[in-house]
């Protein structure tokens, strides 16, 4: 017991931390304290991620091996947990001046990250739909939480109701499973999925899939996304792009490979429909968007189909390239959004794209920096954002995919195009960009220290390649 | 020098030109000239090695795992290239200096310029493919800073965004074409990849991979259909569009082309595709630079022209294609450039390079004169020059070169197109130079200092030297086709000559210089033709297929998201119905274990009236009064069919809660509209059907498939059957799981069941402070209520049948362990007695009767439950280890006591009040709008005495 105990050690901290949290905030200075939680909360959040990351090799099973600490879920936690710590520091200044910043927020923001560290340890259907849940369920509260705004409001709503029957058919999913295996237990689910695959497996899979593909965006589970992106606050929009990505992802991949490592066949092609759908809704529909927050709904869902389409290889090397590719996405997305959060005029925030026009005459510095993030966003060599989209291409073409890399070429293609739009705006636009000067310091720092890593990571990728190939293989073996 | 320095000394000296801004422009220039000179001599100090056939190499390892390493060679073909580059550079930088105003900020060209140079040194030289393609993009970039270096201008921000997209695309795209070569031939170094010529036109993966590598050397060389982004481009300052736009980044696309010549080439794929190409973009360019006024555009259109003419070469697949091919890259290099510069000149010192503004500038300008005239006349084609030579060559080759099975196609396209190429020298020379001085130029025009027009000069010069003795430029021009064609074919024995003998070239060199002058002649009326007829622009068309882009997209996005729930609701429900399909038809379907089993008429009665009620509540379901009988009818024949399979806990279950979320619903519907509005279109109402009806059907055949089929391991219940009376002492397993084998769960599940009645009683609660208490206040029911709402026969039966309903409640409760039954079922059977009392007699009357509060009700059960638990830590065992043992008290028969039941009680109390606690928050709702509860019971009393008015239409109270 105290042994199991001692592997959700990080977890229980995190969970003990929100919930005290919340006593204090309630019986104390309510949302007075607000600031001081974000800042302290992104503390305990980098702390536990140091104390994570710096834990040391192995894997680590509790309660009978449903919740697995492994290289892959500590990789993943790391990156969670360091996302979701810079976008609570990037929210603080824009959600207190306009009157959003809320006691809770951090509190649910840890609460959720608590359910995606259970999701990425998940070694069992009931822990992954705990996991999954907690999460979700702090989410559709973060979501609508401008409740006086009717977007919001309606944003949260659709979220939940969708989420809802997304994890009605998850559970559906795993029930089936469950009737064919007799276990929850991955570790038994792998044996008994084993050779050719029998119908009820198959059902219970597919339906897993499709839950588990609205977690993460991807065509044509991904409707929700462009509403709830642009209808939540902007920083909240940021952390859906950013943590609870990484942690589906994570969660599929798990699923996919731990549980159903022995039908790879089957999945494979799950993935590579939902891959090659992602991608090119994500790539086509963004090209007509005037609402940046909306363009960042759809470039997540063709960047979850690049992340998907490495964890369709259904490789070593295919997680391994997924999880590069989500580390740089988390990366990329952060600074674009410390961007699109630093977008105001005269107080106001601005999320048209062509009050872009001519920024850089504005701010030369940040709009290079956003050219150099955008750039990576579309793959372009030399920069970081191209050896995640590599990576995963190659993963796919290793397995004997080529044809779903060909489409992720062209899906890249035709995605480039609206990221060079921007680009040609801010430098090339019609008229002069009337946005403000100045900012935040953090969104500023948050920004040069985004793209400068998409400049220099290019000379060994900080060492995350290393990293994520551990994990991978401690993943599928 | 190492290949190392090579490449890096471009980039690490861009930093300088930027830091030595303030130092002046002397400096930043200078700085710049001297770090491309010791690059130029540092490739230099190579030329040995490489005369003697030595592939230079350096390697640094990178990331080995992705297949990207820093690996150079410099051969022959690299040598060619770079020389061209750092030695044209070293003449652009020289020229820049005096082209660029004061005005414009020189350190920012200069370090946009080197880095640009470093990364064309960088392709040229790249060993790696997956090196090459970073360079690649980096060339794009950094000329997309270039072309925009000049912001002011609107032609300069379309050039940029234009060139920008179409090469950037280009390279993404090239990207996969590079990646499937190095999949094929199993390595990314080029020297690897040149020696599996057959394995990878074998390889099926050869056509997509040529496709996409095309690609990007079409775009990035401009070749149709991608021809239209290099003229708009030009809107540049004319140093970059003479080092850019003719002399480098353009040829990058040819130089991967012919670097790659050896596995790509010979197929018939690369040969329609790129001698197509070629072909159609040199006439095309050459018909349209003929009919440019502006001097740069008409240079630009001859340049996309041209490198068609070595597109065409290199398609051909011929060794002596690629020879010619090399040796037009070089001449092409120099006349080229050096006619960019000069009309660079003419634009400095005329202040225009519209040709209609222009002419005789022969007498102002002499120097220039001589220079753009002996360039222009090399590309003509005139003997003597260079461009004389290379362009036989060229039209040697075609009279070889059979498409489509017409074998006058291509010699006939290529004279033709020589003919009008002939014809645009003609007009740049006639138009510019010649012809009467004029006294209306914007600028009085003189021959500028030796700064600007040396380099030019120095240009020609090389031009003429070659075109009188081919032989020096021979042994370097068959180095270059060595390395080229690779162990792919033998160079070629054949000589650079000016007097080849009467062959066929020859005729149509004449014929194409004849035919120029004779266009000359003839201009003006074929410009007003021109002109008059109308053209497919490429700008409009290139901003209409984007538009044309933006309107798909949009499209895309406004069917698939328009904001409706129930469109994302249905996008799923058939990706999931199709899905499941797909695992139908691809999965193994096992044969039927189990025989279907003889159906009664009675279940196929019970089955029926489900459907119907399911049926009617779909149809009634506008009318929600109607629609919640059905609900109720649809809950209690799912009891029944509990019943029907054994399962007795479920049904008391089902049918309890039943009654209690009818009550509950009834208790909202109160403050609902009593219809439902028809918002649909009869159309969608179809959609939606089939969609639900398919599903539905889905749903019946897997839950048939699985019925009809034993499961695969044993259930979960065999161990529940064998241990419940051993482990737990009942035999209900149901109950003994709930209370012992899951009891932790199920304490976690009445805590969270007091949360949330405790939630509901919060949120009501605060509700009814806020706007909604005025609404409340403010409501007037839609309809007449009825006039006895608290008729004496229900008040008078829910009180006999009280004690009734509490016993039966209490004998659940008991027989729960080992019969259906249980502390969960029982608490709501007594909350449907309490219940019952509230609805016969009121809130209020109820109320002043409860004595303990529900809140205190919660608390007793969760703490009895929770110290039921605890009891078992004063044994030494875990939490809630259950115990039970069997006692006689006279004067009963022996029975059992269990532990368990203690912890039965628990959940019982929490139960009876989670229910009531939340029935009365949302009651409280009903009783606070704007209605007087009557404090009696009844009301119509008889033995009350009170008068029987204004009754009729007394509004109703709390349910």
């Amino acid at each position: 017991m105290s042994a199991d105990l001692n592997i959700i050690l990080p977890e229980i901290f995190l969970s003990i931390f929100a919930m005290l949290g919340l006593v204090v905030g309630a019986y104390g200075g309510k949302d007075k304290l607000a600031a001081l939680f974000v800042w302290v909360t992104s503390a305990v959040l980098v702390a536990t991620a140091a104390w994570i990351g710096f834990q040391g090799a192995g894997t680590g099973r509790a309660f009978g091996g449903m919740f697995v600490d492994d290289g892959f879920a500590r990789f993943a936690k790391v990156t969670i947990l360091l996302a979701g710590a810079a976008i609570l520091l990037m929210s603080e200044s824009y959600m207190a001046r306009r009157d959003l910043l809320r006691f809770e927020y951090p509190l649910l923001i840890v609460l959720a990250i608590v359910g995606m560290m259970v999701m990425v340890s998940a070694g069992d259907l009931i822990a992954l739909y705990m996991g999954l849940e907690l999460q979700s369920l702090a989410l559709y509260v973060v979501a609508a939480l401008r409740r006086d705004s009717v977007k919001s409001t309606e944003a949260g709503l659709k979220y939940f109701v969708l989420g809802a029957l997304s994890s009605g058919l998850l559970l559906y999913g795993a029930s089936l499973v469950y009737g064919f295996a007799g276990t929850t237990l991955f570790a038994g689910i792998i044996e008994a999925a084993e050779g050719e695959t029998p119908l009820g497996l198959l059902f219970g899979l597919a339906f897993i899939c499709a839950g588990l593909a609205f977690k993460i965006s991807a065509a044509p589970f991904h409707m929700w996304t462009p509403d709830v992106y642009e209808g939540s606050p902007t920083p909240v929009t940021a952390f859906f792009a950013t943590a609870p990505k990484v942690a589906a992802m994570g969660l599929f991949a798990r699923v996919v490979h731990d549980a159903f490592g022995g039908v790879i066949g089957d999945w494979q092609q799950i993935l590579a429909v939902l891959s090659v759908a992602s991608m090119f809704l994500g790539a086509i529909a963004a090209i007509g968007q005037t609402n940046i927050k909306r363009l960042m709904a759809y470039s997540s869902i063709a960047h979850m189909g690049y992340a998907l389409m490495g964890l369709a290889a259904g490789t070593a090397q295919g997680v391994e390239a997924m999880l590069i590719y989500m580390a740089i996405y988390v990366t990329m997305n952060i600074g674009t959004f410390a961007f699109i959060l630093s977008m105001e005029k005269d107080g106001a925030p601005v999320v048209e794209i062509n009050a872009l026009s001519l920024y850089s005459k504005r701010e030369p510095m940040k709009a290079l920096a956003m050219l150099v993030l955008l750039f990576s966003l579309a793959g372009v060599p030399p920069l970081v954002g191209f050896f995640a989209k590599y990576s995963v291409l190659l993963a796919a073409v290793d397995a004997g995919l080529a044809w779903l890399a060909i489409l992720g070429v062209v899906a890249s293609v035709i995605g480039a195009f609206y990221y060079l739009r921007i680009v040609y705006l801010m430098y090339f636009g019609a008229d002069e960009s009337e946005l403000d000067t100045g900012g935040s310091g953090i969104l500023w720092g948050f920004l040069i220290a985004s793209a400068a890593a998409m400049v220099f990571g290019v000379v060994n990728l900080f060492g995350v390649e290393g990293a994520a190939a551990a994990a991978a293989a401690a993943l599928v073996n | 020098m190492s290949l190392f320095f090579i490449v890096a000394l471009p980039f690490l000296g861009a930093l300088l030109p930027g830091v030595m801004n303030a130092a002046g422009r002397a400096a930043c220039a200078g700085v710049t000239f001297v770090v491309t000179l010791m690059a130029f001599v540092g490739l230099l100090t190579n030329l040995p090695a490489v005369l003697a056939g030595q592939v230079v190499t350096a390697r640094i390892d990178w990331m080995p795992q992705l297949g990207l390493n820093f690996t150079l060679m410099l051969d022959g073909l690299g040598f060619f290239f770079a020389f061209l580059i750092l030695g044209i550079g070293l003449l652009i930088i020289a020229y820049g200096r005096h082209y660029l105003s004061r005005n414009d900020n020189m350190g920012e060209f200069f370090t946009y310029l080197l880095l640009f140079q470093g990364a064309m040194v960088g392709i040229v030289l790249s060993d790696n493919i997956l090196l090459l393609l970073v360079f690649w993009e980096l060339t794009s970039l950094s000329s997309f800073l270039l072309i925009g270096y000049w912001k002011h201008l609107p032609e300069g921000r379309q050039g940029a965004r234009m060139a920008l997209a179409v090469t950037g695309m280009g390279g993404l795209a090239m990207i996969g074409g590079l990646m499937m070569l190095g999949q094929i031939a199993g390595s990314y170094e080029l020297s690897v990849i040149l020696q599996n010529r057959e394995a990878i036109q074998a390889d099926p993966l050869y056509t997509p991979a040529l496709l996409l590598i095309l690609l990007g050397c079409f775009t990035k060389s401009a070749q149709f259909p991608f021809h239209f982004w290099l003229p708009h481009a030009m809107a540049a300052p004319t140093p970059v569009s003479a080092y850019l736009h003719s002399a480098t980044m353009v040829k990058a696309g040819i130089f991967l082309m012919a670097r790659l010549w050896p596995v790509l080439s010979g197929t018939p794929e690369w040969f329609v595709i790129v001698t197509t190409a070629g072909l159609v973009t040199m006439v095309l360019g050459a018909v349209i630079a003929l009919f440019k006024h502006d001097l740069k555009a008409l240079l630009a259109f001859s340049t996309v022209s041209h490198l068609g003419l070595i597109t065409m070469l290199l398609g051909t697949g011929t060794a002596f294609g690629v020879f010619a091919a090399v040796f037009h890259i070089l001449n092409h290099a120099t006349f080229k450039a050096a006619l960019f510069m000069s009309a660079g000149i003419v634009d400095h010192e005329a202040k225009t390079r519209d040709i209609r503004q222009l002419g005789g500038l022969r007498h102002l300008m002499p120097v220039t004169f001589v220079i753009a005239t002996i360039a222009a006349l090399s590309m003509a084609g005139i003997p003597l020059l260079n461009g004389f030579l290379s362009k036989e060559m060229m039209l040697e080759a075609t009279t070889k070169t059979v498409l489509f099975d017409i074998w006058w196609l291509v010699p006939a396209l290529a004279t033709f197109g020589s003919l009008m190429s002939a014809a645009y020298c003609f007009r740049f020379i006639g138009h510019t130079f010649l012809g009467p001085r004029r006294d209306d130029y914007p600028a009085q025009p003189h021959d500028p200092n030796p700064g600007m027009w040396m380099p030019p000069a120095i240009l020609v010069v090389l031009v003429i030297v070659i075109g009188i003795a081919p032989a020096l430029a021979e042994p370097f021009v068959k180095l270059v086709t060595n390395a080229v064609l690779g162990t792919a074919a033998e160079v070629p024995d054949k000589h650079i000559k000016i007097w080849h003998g009467l062959i066929p070239a020859l005729y149509m060199s004449i014929v194409a210089i004849i035919g120029g002058l004779f266009v000359m002649a003839v201009f003006k009326p074929l410009l007003r033709f021109w002109e008059s007829r109308a053209r497919p622009e490429a700008k409009p068309m290139f901003e209409g297929f984007v538009e044309g882009i933006a309107v798909i997209a949009r499209f895309v996005t406004h069917r698939l998201h328009n904001g409706a729930f129930t469109r994302y609701a249905m996008i799923g429900f058939v990706t999931i119905v199709a899905a499941g399909y797909h695992a139908w038809v691809t999965g193994t379907v096992g044969d039927a274990t189990r025989a279907m089993q003889q159906v009664g008429p009675v279940p196929i009665a019970g089955w029926a009236m489900l459907v119907a009620a399911t049926c009617g509540l779909v149809i009634l379901h506008r009318n929600r009064f109607l629609a919640l009988m059905m609900i109720g009818i649809v809950g209690l024949m799912v009891s029944v069919g509990f019943v029907y399979f054994s399962a007795p806990d479920l049904a008391m279950t089902q049918f309890t809660v039943e009654v209690v979320t009818i009550i509950l619903l009834l208790l909202a519907l109160n403050f609902l509209p009593k219809g439902t509005p028809i918002e649909s279109t009869p159309l969608r109402r179809v959609r939606d059907a089939s969609v639900a009806i398919i599903g539905g059907l889905a749903t019946f055949a897997l839950a048939f498939h699985y019925m009809l089929r034993d499961a695969v391991t044993t259930p979960i219940s065999e161990f529940h059957l064998a241990n419940s009376y051993k482990g737990g002492g009942g035999t209900n397993v149901v109950n003994v799981i709930l209370v012992d084998f899951r009891g932790f769960d199920t304490y976690g599940e009445i805590i969270v069941l007091g949360i949330a009645a405790l939630l509901i009683y919060a949120l009501t609660e605060t509700l009814l402070d806020g706007p909604v208490r005025r609404k409340l206040l403010n409501r007037v029911p839609d309809q007449p209520r009825a006039g006895d709402m608290h008729p004496m026969m229900m008040v008078v039966l829910t009180r006999v049948t009280m004690p009734v309903v509490l016993l039966v409640g209490f004998y659940i409760f008991l027989r729960g362990h080992n019969e259906p039954g249980g502390g969960f079922i029982s608490g709501l059977i007594v909350s449907i007695a309490v219940v019952m009392q509230y609805m016969a007699s009121g809130f209020h009357w109820a109320s002043d009767r409860l004595r303990y509060p529900y809140h205190g009700v919660i608390g007793a059960g969760v703490l009895i439950a929770g110290l039921t638990g605890i009891g078992s830590w004063f044994v030494t065992k875990p939490f809630l280890t259950s115990d039970f043992t069997y006692v006689r008290i006279p004067p009963f028969n022996e029975f059992e006591l269990a532990t368990a039941a203690l912890f039965d009680l628990g959940v019982f109390l929490a139960v009876v009040g989670a229910v009531m606690l939340s029935l009365e928050s949302f009651s409280r709702l009903a009783r606070r709008a704007n209605v007087e509860d009557s404090e009696y019971p009844m009301d119509i009393d008889p033995s009350r005495d009170d008068p029987p008015d204004a009754r009729a239409d007394a509004p109703t109270g709390g349910g």
